[in-house]
């Protein structure tokens, strides 16, 4: 199997198909992350396809190939929060009041709503990007704050106030879907 | 007290983070779709294209001897159509046999593709504009059906552009349902918005 450097070498040049083969590589590792932030499964496979389009225009910045897996997060991290701030923006001009929406839309689901995938994730769409991306980092995808640095370019001490904001904004949106 | 309340912050953070971590994934046409986003991406990557000038010895500006009647004319320019549409992949809008049509695949978010329609009784159609550097061998369409549908995709990146149909190497057509656009050497092209 070849390596990440030999196949970014070889996608540097001109060759698709060695990165295709690096894209299977990490794509999976990083699906569940962009559909965290993003939302939505078909949002997610776009942001995921923009991200490594992005990638392969910009390898001849990849310093160190051997990680380039570090690196292609990186990516994916910026084109995900970058959509996760339009997308807000875009629905702050069709709807005013997200407390009703997301309770309207808990309301309607008629069922005992707690801990289900569904709702948390709604939830967790109700952050901002830079809060929803911590608490993703660190809870979903399980990585220390050292990572998260690198990936974000953040220092420690701010991730771990994301992190802790996160949770505290998750936990009242969750409280008052229970009071619903 | 909730049990949500009670729970101390890291519980309740590890408890969503359970249950956000189901696994995602996407289809198995991922790479597929990339390779051939990647491919269009770095067709609309070269250089930045130019109207010839005067001075420049072009093909088009050669006058053309075409003899065609009045009637025939008409039914060219109201066979000749070309449109464009944003939608998702492999979306169909009409039968371009009958009307003429164009299908708008979004390769990814910042490119289409755009398929362009010159419907007549001709020997060779070429597709010239500014994302091909009015080239006039640049993007030939190819006859399908009775041989009178000339067909050509062309990845575009979202934004305006500006085209016209070479037809038998030597005259020049413009759209003429599309918005038009005359140069400083009266030579008529038209217009069509990706992405808008």
């Amino acid at each position: 199997m070849s390596s990440d450097a030999e196949l970014v070498a070889r996608a540097t040049s001109g060759d698709v198909v060695a990165f295709s083969v690096l894209s299977r590589r990490y794509r999976d590792k990083y699906t569940r992350f962009a559909v965290r932030m993003v939302g939505s499964r078909d949002e997610a496979e776009d942001v995921l396809q923009s991200a490594f389009i992005r990638a392969y225009r910009a390898l001849g910045s990849c310093r160190d190939p051997s990680r380039f897996g570090a690196w292609l997060y990186q990516i994916v991290a910026n084109e995900c929060r970058t959509y996760v701030v339009r997308q807000a923006r875009r629905e702050r001009r069709l709807v005013r009041d997200e407390h009703v929406l997301y309770s309207a839309a808990i309301s309607s689901s008629g069922v005992d709503s707690r801990d289900t995938l569904e709702d948390v994730q709604y939830a967790l769409g109700q952050l901002d990007a830079v809060h929803r991306e911590a608490f993703v980092m660190k809870y979903v995808e399980e990585l220390s704050y050292e990572e998260m640095a690198e990936i974000t370019g953040a220092n420690t001490s701010a991730l771990k106030m994301r992190v802790k904001r996160a949770c505290a904004r998750l936990r009242e949106l969750l409280e008052e879907v229970h009071d619903v | 007290m909730s049990e949500i309340e009670r729970e101390g912050d890291e519980e309740f953070a590890e408890r969503m983070g359970r249950v956000l971590r189901a696994s995602e994934t996407f289809g198995d046409t991922f790479e597929e779709d990339l390779v051939r986003a990647i491919r269009a991406d770095r067709q609309i990557d070269q250089p930045p294209p130019r109207r010839p000038t005067p001075l420049t010895p072009v093909w088009w500006r050669t006058p053309a001897i075409v003899r065609i009647s009045p009637a025939v004319g008409l039914a060219l320019a109201a066979s000749l159509v070309v449109a464009a549409s944003l939608g998702t992949l492999g979306v169909a809008l009409k039968s371009y046999q009958r009307t003429g049509m164009v299908v708008a695949e979004r390769v990814h978010d910042t490119v289409h593709v755009v398929r362009f329609v010159f419907v007549g009784k001709v020997n060779s159609v070429s597709l010239v504009g500014d994302f091909n550097g009015w080239g006039a061998m640049a993007m030939p369409l190819v006859a399908s059906g009775s041989g009178e549908t000339w067909v050509v995709n062309v990845p575009l990146p979202r934004g305006r552009h500006e085209y016209a149909f070479v037809v038998d190497g030597k005259r020049w057509v413009a759209d003429p349902f599309g918005m038009s656009n005359t140069d400083d050497f009266n030579t008529e092209s038209s217009i069509i918005a990706v992405g808008s």
